[in-house]
């Protein structure tokens, strides 16, 4: 069986003051693989420490302890830096650039030349249809707009594990469906998609296999088919008491 | 280089678009339109030169320093704070790539303005007089100087023992200070000589050339006096007569006597004593060449001091929150000013308090470590005609606008890679 795109061995992640003194573990002990060509959910409610994984698996922070990898090497190597795509919880982009200028900048942070980043660039915003305001500064574009122009940047690279947080956080129905759609058409393609969602129906529609985390933790791993009813039960739990509660009773 | 360019380009977008750049332009050139306005100067085509330069280009340079220094503290800083630095960095792009083109950006910026300010003050001041290269003294430097008369008063009996007791470096300290303002006097009918090495070579390597003397008179001399005075130099001759201004400048011209080569002597012809500290007030003048010239090395000079200051701007904006690195720029700023300044007012005293010692220290730090930008003075030069020389201008290329930035960029780079988002 081939490496793993991502894998995570026993990683811990512990927060420290400034006078490094230990203030939230975040994660603990976490292992995970997410295997070449499947769309692969982390799931769990606010606080349970999806974005710090992400993190971690994007090299943007370094583990406290255990080992991340990507494509078999350090996150923060060059070489898996070249094969990833990122989709940030909100779009982040320069407002004063064109939604083209935005994707030829990225186009050139991930070293492609001119002329393959323009062609690049054009197929792009026809795949999100955004070619007709192409050179529209995307400071004005609306919130659906300006998740498809940041998709299309996490895309520009060929990117072979797009890692998506919150891809649908604040879309309306439409958007919401249109980003779904897209990532589907991308897993078809043999893209691994690694996704982190609270919401139960983004993981049911998009995921191969899930893992809940709870308190940094993991709480549950598996197809969605195979945790179907757990998975909704934990999340009915967590939205309905938003106390604390034993993630096992539901899964017993 | 793709990625680098592409960073460099966005950010220089980013300066255009967003007001700042256009904003500098305007600023410079309303600045330097509106100077005659604003100044008179003496009526002399040099009186209007030295306007141009030292307050047109040193507004501008003003300007450019604040302006670009908060500009390079947000460069990074807002980029970490508004989320979209990790953006960058999860591409196949380095760190040090990543502060490295957006200081290109802001320095090419700097670089800009300061060349349009130039070619205003090139058309407005041009002259076909050309800059002089200035030759001093071979003396004994202050520290060495200092270091002997040190030996003396230790070895002297009489020397008080608060000053045996004190710690050498403040003694040595203070000496130097003393032997930088050393004075000598020269009586009447008495004659001074200095030895000025290559000034024999530099008359054969151009003979046309006609070479000048510059004293400098301090004011503890009374300058109405009447000051008379001759000058001899490897054959070439000059005289001072009856001097009304702090600084004069004797042309020489041959006169048919044989002198000691490399040599210049003043004899003293007037009816008092002439003071004069001969380090810093007699100086050789050697015709080189064009305003214009002299001018581009003079802005190659700011360019790289704009450069290291912008360096160290996107440095701070590595590490810290905006407004903090703004706020430490803003008064690291202030403190390299007024260093040079402290410390030529306070020299080290035997006796002085604590915090009087440590206020001193900090300046003198912040004055050593500056020393290789504070001591060259491009305007200075620029104004009263003397050549900023070409090695002076690479040694500043070469190290405020290559090796600081370099450093601080990669300093940068190691920062965001620690805090990214």
């Amino acid at each position: 069986m081939s490496e793993p795109v991502v894998r995570l061995e026993r990683v811990s992640k512990t927060f420290r003051d400034f006078w490094l003194r230990p203030t939230v573990k975040a994660v603990d002990a976490l292992d995970l693989d997410v295997r070449r060509g499947e769309v692969f959910g982390l799931l769990g409610p606010n606080g349970s420490g999806k974005s710090t994984t992400i993190k971690m698996v994007l090299g943007l922070l370094a583990p406290s302890s255990g080992r991340v990898s990507l494509f078999g090497r350090s996150p923060r190597s060059k070489a898996a830096r070249a094969k990833l795509g990122y989709l940030p919880e909100l779009s982040y982009l320069h407002p004063f650039l064109t939604a083209r200028e935005t994707l030829m900048y990225y186009a050139g942070l991930c070293g492609l030349p001119g002329s393959v980043a323009r062609e690049r660039t054009r197929q792009l915003l026809e795949m999100v249809k955004l070619s007709d305001v192409a050179g529209r500064a995307v400071g004005g574009f609306s919130k659906g707009m300006a998740r498809r122009v940041a998709l299309a940047s996490a895309l520009v690279g060929k990117p072979e594990l797009l890692v998506l947080d919150e891809p649908t956080s604040g879309l309306d129905p439409v958007s919401t469906k249109e980003v779904k759609t897209l990532v589907k058409a991308l897993a078809k393609k043999g893209m691994t998609v690694l996704t982190t969602s609270h919401l139960l129906a983004d993981a049911e529609d998009i995921c191969d296999r899930v893992m809940i985390l709870n308190r940094g933790r993991t709480a549950a791993e598996g197809r969605v088919s195979e945790l179907g009813e757990s998975l909704e039960a934990f999340f009915l739990a967590k939205v309905g008491s938003g106390d604390d509660f034993a993630l096992a009773d539901f899964l017993a | 280089m793709i990625s680098l360019w592409r960073i460099f380009w966005l950010e220089t977008v980013a300066l255009w678009r967003g007001w700042t750049a256009w904003m500098l332009l305007a600023a410079a050139i309303g600045w330097l339109l509106a100077l005659p306005r604003l100044l008179t100067g003496d009526g002399t085509a040099e009186g209007a030169r030295e306007l141009y330069v030292r307050y047109g280009l040193g507004g501008v340079f003003a300007l450019l320093v604040v302006s670009l220094l908060a500009a390079a503290t947000g460069a990074l800083a807002t980029e970490r704070e508004e989320r979209r630095l990790q953006l960058s960095l999860v591409r196949p792009v380095s760190a040090f790539a990543v502060a490295w083109g957006r200081f290109l950006a802001l320095a090419a910026l700097g670089a800009l303005v300061l060349a349009a300010a130039g070619a205003l003050v090139l058309a407005a001041a041009w002259t076909d007089r050309p800059c002089s290269h200035v030759l001093r003294p071979l003396m004994e430097s202050p520290r060495e100087e200092a270091a002997r008369m040190y030996d003396a008063y230790m070895s002297a009996p009489d020397t008080p023992p608060e000053v045996r007791k004190a710690k050498k470096s403040v003694v040595l300290r203070l000496l130097e200070q003393r032997a930088k303002d050393n004075y000598q006097s020269v009586q009447t009918n008495e004659t001074a000589s200095w030895r000025f090495p290559g000034f024999h070579a530099r008359r054969l390597a151009s003979p046309q050339a006609a070479p000048s003397v510059r004293f400098r008179f301090s004011g503890d001399f009374d300058m109405r006096d009447d000051v008379r005075g001759e000058i001899a130099a490897d054959g070439l001759c000059g005289g001072v007569s009856n001097i009304t201004q702090t600084a004069v400048t004797v042309p020489l011209s041959a006169c048919g006597r044989e002198g000691e080569r490399d040599v210049l002597s003043f004899t003293n012809r007037g009816r008092g004593a002439v003071m004069l500290r001969p380090r810093r007030d007699v100086e050789l003048l050697f015709p080189a060449d064009a305003f214009g010239w002299n001018l581009l090395r003079a802005l190659l000079v700011m360019a790289s001091v704009l450069a290291a200051v912008v360096a160290f701007g996107v440095f701070l904006g590595a590490g810290l929150s905006r407004p903090v690195a703004l706020f430490t720029a803003i008064v690291l700023l202030m403190v390299s000013e007024m260093s040079p300044s402290v410390v030529d007012q306070y020299p080290d005293q035997l006796e002085t308090d604590r915090i009087d010692r440590v206020g001193l220290a900090v300046a003198r730090a912040v004055g050593k470590g500056l020393r290789s930008v504070s001591a060259m003075s491009p305007l200075g030069s620029l104004a009263v005609g003397d050549c900023v020389e070409a090695r002076d201008a690479a040694g500043s290329v070469a190290f405020d606008f290559l090796l600081v930035p370099l450093v601080l960029s990669a300093l940068s780079a190691a920062l965001i890679r620690r805090k990214p988002a």
